[in-house]
């Protein structure tokens, strides 16, 4: 089967699971206790204002007919107001989305950058002290949660050694208009190397934090997978042709690790949009996953649906991509895909 | 060669030193829990208030230093019956640079009514028609006398008309389209010290000052104001130390004002804005639907031990005794009432006469989840009436599940811990909401109280214009509230700010200069701050 063959199929499955998600959504949010309209308007809004808010909200209509107005005002591009920001959905998303993808791509380049180097040089020098670092430096860092490292990070860096800065995404005497809304890629439309350079300082240590579990399990999956290719035969055998050991680990060794430790990658960087929560809350950082939490406490229903479906639109791309990723490296699944 | 270069040497210098040197900038920079609303017709939180004061201005104000109200936009008024007459200042200009006039008046409350949210509901019903008599003189019609009307206005703020149309969408108000909802919840159009210059829902609002406002700042004002939502309670802490953030919002926990009064960063004030902290009962569940059941609960209650767990540290607390249902400062309020206290021997005597055996019913109570300092009240409650032979459950409940369970008696906790503020400087915007039965059943009305008596008692207190008639009647109010227990009163809440050293935050640290209702002393123009 040819890959284009292979996406289209895989792209159809992705809108058929975001419907599903839509339903799934649009249900719970209906679940979760509270009115919207009552704790839109307060207490001392009377009966008749809150009736009214309901009619506007169509809360007064069945399920059906609520989510027919959803699906309809969805491919309008419309998914309404939020009762928490009194905006548009679309815009606070368009807004905070920049934000957090910034924050999570950086996150994961760093988990690739730091997570797949430390597990190869585990593995290669396995039993001897570097070893017995890299392990010991990993496990901590996967098993305490992400905000965990947020807090000591923040602690050693910005409060005691004022290293880093502490909030917000780039320093309050800078402006930049907004473009695509990430940050280091507007400084740099605006000239602003000051800026950038500012953005970078500023996310440096949000990113650090959400990537450190993802860089420890990455480098102990690279370091196991690894080890299990260097018993292979065919290690044995560069060996005794005489290879040096830097080209059998990094050409030999190294790259048929990948392909597992890219899978996990993979789901690791798509559950860091979870994993954002509280990184964004402990750095103020305005981002997507502080506002979908908002907008849950709030039941702010419009926001919840349109802040679930982009991010579980945002977890079947980056599945997709990896998916592609391993198809390309692995030549296995490429062949296979050849003879289909 | 030599001489063209001491020329042009020359040049630089003296452009230099006539170009005007680099100003330093007075920034304040302060937070808040909840994002802030900027359409006035639509807030009715804390950041929300504080945002329509310092853009908007209102007819009267809050006094400051006593209770009541003083005038503001509005010079002076009369009042026959149902109709007040208020003359305007005729030096108030709009940020916009429009003259302010009556006409503005008329328009900012209809476009409150007819949006129906925000503070709309404490006008909706009471007002037959609003309508400007001159360019300075604005006529308000009531339905009825409605004493509490004049303090209700600072709940008004004024915007500018002809502002607010040319920025209209299109919408369900006819030729007003949607009232400009969307712009007004992104810009100002007010006439306040400040004018807003961006405003970013998660991360702060942006005020500049507004040099030509009617009224005098303080000395050193702040000319920007970073106004931060949802910062966490480390953020601040680790901000005020480095001297990035200026003043704390009241939300931090009493350890972390502790830390930062101990660090030497910051100092500590208190507002005390009509606010009570109240434990309130449901009077319609058994056991508590026997009125000694209830009493017993109070006086078993350990106030002294609540006020302890409220306090910072020897000089502040976030709390102070109450001795009636009304917080001080409020019509009804007698300051000669001596404090409540723990007797557990009436609390015995009580039980003895209820209804209802302790163990009969099981005794449920909630407490907010987004506020866990609420936690040790509920384990002190449930320790104090588990020894009296309550079966007590605690449960930690989150605000949402709150709002929903408040709306049926029958699935309501039998106790919650809940603080709640006089929206205005009359006692009727506290006690109406919360104990007159024909209110809905919310979180403010969570006692379901149903008192005939009272219920005449607030209605006289709404038509009655007699300040003295109308101190007799809520003090009589007041009493059958201590007499009916529909809530355990259990302090006056403080709200606590942490104020960076430098920084004069002066009408929380002048009594004489202090507003009394929450959220009216961030006149950000009052504050002092260093360059």
């Amino acid at each position: 089967m040819r890959i284009l063959t292979r996406l289209s199929i895989r792209l159809a499955t992705t809108v058929l699971v975001l419907f599903g998600v839509s339903v799934l959504i649009f249900l719970i949010a209906r679940i979760i206790p509270g009115d919207p309209a009552r704790i839109a308007l307060g207490p001392r809004a009377s009966e008749a204002q809150v009736e009214q808010m309901r009619r506007t909200l169509h809360l007064d209509e069945p399920l059906f007919a609520q989510y027919a107005h959803f699906v309809g005002d969805l491919f309008r591009g419309d998914l309404g107001i939020s009762l928490y920001t009194n905006r548009p959905v679309t815009t606070d998303i368009a807004q905070f989305l920049p934000a957090t993808l910034e924050l999570v791509i950086l996150a994961g380049i760093m988990m690739i950058a730091i997570g797949l180097p430390l597990g190869a040089i585990s593995a290669r020098y396995r039993g001897r002290w570097a070893d017995h670092v890299i392990r010991v430096l990993t496990l901590m860092t996967v098993s305490a949660p992400s905000f965990v490292w947020a807090v000591v990070l923040v602690l050693l860096f910005s409060y005691y050694t004022p290293l880093f800065p502490i909030a917000g995404r780039i320093a309050e005497t800078i402006t930049i208009p907004p473009v695509t809304g990430f940050m280091l890629i507007d400084t740099l439309i605006a000239g602003r190397w000051d800026g950038f350079l500012s953005a970078l300082h500023h996310v440096f240590l949000p990113a650090f934090a959400l990537s450190l579990s993802g860089i420890g399990q990455a480098a102990r999956l690279t370091r196991a997978n690894m080890i299990g290719t260097y018993e292979q035969p065919y290690i044995e055998m560069a060996q005794a042709y005489g290879f040096s050991e830097r080209r059998i680990a990094a050409r030999y060794a190294f790259k048929p690790s990948l392909i597992p430790s890219l899978t996990i990658i993979g789901l690791d960087f798509a559950a860091l949009l979870g994993n954002a929560f509280l990184v964004e809350t402990i750095f103020a950082w305005p981002g997507l996953s502080r506002y979908g939490v908002g907008v849950i406490l709030q039941k702010d229903l419009n926001a919840i649906v349109g802040t679930v479906m982009i991010i579980s639109a945002t977890f079947l791309i980056a599945n997709l991509i990896v998916d592609l990723l391993v198809s390309v490296i692995n030549p296995r699944i490429r062949y296979a895909e050849r003879s289909e | 060669m030599t001489r063209s270069v001491l020329l042009t040497s020359a040049a630089i210098l003296a452009l230099g030193l006539a170009a005007p040197p680099a100003l330093a900038e007075r920034i304040l920079r302060l937070d808040e829990a909840p994002i802030g609303e900027m359409d006035p017709a639509k807030g009715t939180d804390y950041a929300d208030t504080v945002l329509a004061i310092n853009l908007y201005d209102t007819l009267v104000y809050p006094r400051q230093g006593g209770s009541g109200v003083q005038p503001h936009l509005a010079t002076d008024w009369t009042i026959e019956g149902p109709v007040y007459t208020f003359s305007l200042r005729d030096d108030v200009t709009f940020n916009s640079g429009n003259p302010l006039t009556a006409e503005d008046v008329v328009f900012s409350f209809e476009r409150m009514m007819a949006l129906g949210q925000g503070n709309s509901g404490l006008f909706e019903g009471r007002v037959q028609g609003a309508e400007a008599v001159d360019a300075h003189t604005v006529r308000f019609t009531l339905t009825e006398p409605f004493a509490p009307f004049l303090a209700t206005l600072v709940r008004l703020p004024v915007v500018d008309k002809a502002t607010v149309m040319a920025n209209i969408g299109a919408g369900d108000f006819g030729e007003f389209g949607d009232y400009a909802s969307e712009w007004m919840s992104q810009n100002s159009a007010g006439s306040g010290p400040y004018v807003a210059e961006s405003h970013d829902p998660q991360t702060e609002t942006v005020l500049v000052y507004e040099p030509d406002y009617f009224l005098d700042p303080a000395e050193n004002h702040p000319e920007r104001v970073r106004y931060r939502y949802g910062l966490d309670a480390s953020t601040v802490r680790a901000l005020m130390a480095r001297g990035e953030h200026d003043i704390s919002s009241q939300w931090l926990p009493p350890e972390v004002f502790a830390a930062l009064a101990d660090e030497g960063a910051a100092h500590l004030v208190t507002e005390a804005g009509l606010t009570g902290e109240y434990f309130k009962l449901n009077t319609r569940r058994p056991p508590l639907d026997d009125v000694h059941c209830r009493r017993a609960l109070a006086y078993a209650f350990d106030y002294d031990t609540l006020l302890q767990l409220v306090r910072i540290n020897d000089d502040t607390t976030q709390g102070r005794p109450m001795s009636s249902a009304l917080p001080a400062g409020l019509i009804g309020f007698d300051p000669d009432l001596p404090a409540f206290a723990q007797d557990m021997a009436r609390a015995q005597e009580e039980l003895a006469q209820c209804a209802h055996a302790p163990g009969d019913h099981p005794l449920e109570i909630a407490w907010i989840a987004e506020t866990p300092a609420r936690e040790r009240g509920a384990l002190m409650m449930q320790a104090l009436y588990s020894q009296m032979g309550f079966d007590v459950s605690i449960t930690r409940t989150p605000w949402a599940l709150i709002t929903e369970q408040v709306t049926d008696p029958d699935t309501a906790p039998h106790v919650i811990e809940i603080a709640v503020s006089a929206l205005s400087p009359d006692t009727d915007s506290l006690l109406f909401n919360m104990y007159h039965s024909s209110m809905p059943p919310t979180w403010m009305s969570a006692s379901y109280f149903v008192n005939e008596e009272f219920d005449a008692l607030l209605e006289e207190g709404r038509t009655e214009t007699d300040p003295d008639r109308r101190q007799d009647l809520y003090a009589e109010a007041n009493a059958i509230l201590k007499e009916e227990v529909p809530a355990i009163y259990g302090y006056e809440l403080l709200g606590a700010f942490a104020v960076r050293d430098g920084v004069s935050f002066h009408n929380l640290e002048d009594p004489a200069r202090t507003y009394p209702v929450s959220g009216f002393n961030l006149r950000f123009a009052d504050i002092s701050v260093p360059e």
